[in-house]
């Protein structure tokens, strides 16, 4: 086993080893109180702030119309967004050319629905579905563990959002980042990532059977938040910077979505870090910047108490020299 | 083989509590011992998983076969620990046991030993050093990525089940030890050229070895596959709290994420954190850094039907090292949590 011939179309031609073709039916199947349809894009792009552009791959949502694979799709791939003790469904579908799977980060589910690949089958020619019951609010993220260096850099990624029961107690529309956490009047998620363009021509199932495609060696040059440039775009973009009222409370969901470590800079704003990787803090962190390393996730509450703009900076370091490899930056605006 | 008769100073004499596989064992003494080993720097020859051959270096037991990493040492505190180490090779080598917090000087050293010469590091440990400590050779700044590397584990006196007095318990205890392989660096020291200046490492392992998916050469070997290595793999029932010693050697830093339970997360860089958070993932930090976390093994939270089993893995986020000779995802830096 483990081995599967060649099969072509869209992220181009080519054989695949050591992957583990299936789509069975699911243990303990039930009816979900949540269903996501995803199914998977292998043309996308991404335009940079300097005119250049790299073809992106990731998910769909198949009820939202998404398509099947050979055309593109939102990138990041639709967030999913599910309440705490909810019996999810995401239903993955992908056709005979390709082969791939949704890993929910941070949610701890069973073998079968942990979507890796050699514990479990990296879902092709038809449809799995990951079932799952979320015990922990907070931030995490779903991504491909198909040939994970090459389809995580490629786009493969969504952010995933669990929120709390409702507190009774509060008045509707209250939001809160975990059951009797910190409330919160505007979100914002910054998934940081970084572009090495040379390993977006590659094909969804490049070095598997061997060969040096260089995915040992990523050298990025474009530093994103969240899909946006952060060159300039993500400066001023409406779905990264954050325009607030003064007295408002914000929730950051810092997700280190790329493969070199980071740090997080917010610009002279200290940060309330309340919870990290879906997980509450036994006590609150407050600090003005935070060091992460590729899948962590921190949720961090701003108040700012006076009216201004703060930039902030995302620094990305090469894992082995330490060096500035580049940034990234956005706004938070409190007016 | 081994020399032990000199080994007669302090309280009780043992032979050394090292593994040559599976987990640390351990059982608290009242008294202080005196820990003695021999180590015999040698070289040899590893295949990396995509079949190329690479010149190694490491402390092995006898003579001739390097073991990467050497045997762990576990010991408590008031221990003594005699170290001797045999030179085998034509160049000066040394073994020093790193500073508890990353970025502080050896705490002890044998010194040089010449060519075909011989030291015995002798350290009696005090109170308040209970931690994680890697054991390299510092002759240069990258012999220890040549595989010249093992780790220590401090007990604190008289306790058997906690990292430092008072630490969260654990009912079990292994070494994750990770290094970055650039072929182009052992093959220069094998040649006796010039030492590159900047690395791209191109294979990554854990306590010495890559992972081997289904379907590979080697698959469930826990010689060559670092899913099945015993002293990688965690495997426990539920409630089999582990203990795990994560050591950098290597080049590059790292992110620790293990699937199935959230890690407790008790020491960065040898420093205590403030309280424990529990995280899917830590960030390691290269330039020696540690990291001291418990693996649960509770129910994997999120399951629906529930369960108490199952297999899933603890792999390196930094996807980069998931990999061998630039290709082959699943033949890097990776193990297996179990769940019996
Ligand atoms: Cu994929
Ligand atoms: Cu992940």
């Amino acid at each position: 086993m483990g081995m599967k011939g060649g099969s072509g179309g869209g992220g181009g031609m080519g054989s695949a080893c050591y992957v583990y073709p299936g789509a069975p039916a699911t243990p303990g199947f039930v009816t979900p109180d949540v269903l996501f349809q995803r199914g998977i894009y292998m043309n996308g792009s991404m335009t940079f702030d300097d005119g250049n552009a790299v073809t992106i791959w990731g998910f769909t949502d198949l009820a939202a119309g998404g398509g099947g694979g050979m055309g593109g799709g939102s990138f990041p791939s639709p967030a999913m967004r599910v309440t705490e003790g909810q019996i999810v469904h995401t239903a993955l579908t992908v056709n005979m050319m390709w082969m791939h799977t949704v890993h929910h980060h941070g949610i701890e589910p069973s073998q079968e629905n942990d979507g890796v690949g050699h514990f479990s089958w990296d879902v092709t020619n038809g449809t799995y579905t990951y079932q799952w019951r979320p015990s922990h609010a907070g931030t995490y993220f779903y991504h491909c563990h198909t040939n994970t260096p090459l389809h995580a850099e490629m786009g493969m990624y969504g952010g995933l959002i669990v929120d709390p029961v409702p507190n009774p107690n509060d008045p509707p529309g209250t939001k809160r980042a975990f059951a009797n956490g910190p409330i919160y009047d505007v979100e914002a998620i910054w998934a940081a990532d970084e572009i090495d363009p040379a390993w977006h021509t590659l094909q969804w199932s490049a070095g598997t059977c061997g060969g040096d495609v260089g995915l040992n060696n990523l050298n990025p040059r474009y530093f994103i938040i969240t899909g946006v440039d952060g060159a300039n775009s993500a400066l001023t973009n409406p779905g990264v910077a954050v325009t607030m009222q003064k007295g408002q409370r914000l929730l950051v969901r810092y997700i280190c979505a790329g493969f070199h470590p980071q740090k997080i800079d917010f610009g002279g704003l200290t940060a309330t870090v309340v919870a990290s990787d879906g997980r509450p803090l036994p006590q609150a962190w407050q600090t003005t910047s935070i060091e992460a390393h590729s899948a962590e996730r921190y949720d961090c509450i701003f108040q700012p108490t006076t009216t201004g703009t703060w930039t902030v900076t995302v620094t990305y370091y090469h894992w082995r020299s330490g060096a500035v490899l580049g940034t990234a930056r956005t706004r938070i605006n409190v007016v | 083989m081994e020399r032990r008769a000199f080994l007669k100073a302090g309280g009780a004499s043992l032979a050394s509590a090292l593994m040559g596989s599976g987990m640390l064992t351990w059982s608290a003494r009242s008294e202080a011992a005196t820990i003695s080993q021999t180590l015999y720097i040698t070289d040899g020859t590893k295949t990396m998983p995509d079949g190329v051959s690479l010149y190694v270096k490491g402390y092995g037991t006898t003579a001739n076969t390097p073991l990467i990493p050497a045997p762990s040492i576990i010991c408590q505190e008031g221990d003594t620990l005699s170290i001797t180490v045999y030179n085998m090779l034509s160049v000066t080598h040394n073994l020093v046991i790193g500073g508890l917090v990353s970025g502080s000087a050896p705490i002890a050293s044998t010194g040089d030993i010449a060519p075909g010469g011989n030291k015995t590091l002798t350290y009696t440990i005090p109170s308040g050093a209970a931690g994680s400590y890697l054991f390299y050779d510092n002759k240069t700044s990258y012999n220890r990525f040549l595989g010249l590397h093992g780790g220590l584990a401090i007990m604190p006196a008289g306790i058997s089940n906690q990292l430092y007095s008072g630490s969260p318990t654990f009912v079990k205890q292994q070494f994750w030890i990770l290094n970055d392989i650039d072929p182009a660096l052992n093959t220069a020291v094998k040649n006796g050229t010039t030492i590159p200046t900047s690395f791209t490492p191109r294979y990554f392992t854990i306590n010495g070895l890559s992972s081997r998916p289904p379907g590979a050469a080697g698959h469930g070997d826990p010689t060559i596959d670092a899913l099945y290595d015993p002293r990688s793999r965690l495997s426990g029932h539920i409630g089999d709290r582990t203990l795990v010693r994560m050591l950098n050697t290597g080049m590059c830093s790292h992110a620790v994420h293990t699937h199935a339970n959230h890690m407790e997360w008790l020491t960065d860089r040898g420093t205590v954190r403030p309280s424990v958070w529990k995280k899917d993932t830590l960030y390691l930090r290269n330039n020696l850094g540690k990291i001291d976390a418990i693996f649960p093994f509770e129910a994997p939270p999120d399951a629906y039907p529930p369960v108490t089993s199952g297999h899933f893995p603890m792999h390196l986020h930094d996807e980069m090292s998931q990999t061998a000779g630039g290709g082959l995802y699943q033949f890097g830096s990776m193990t297996e949590l179990e769940f019996l």
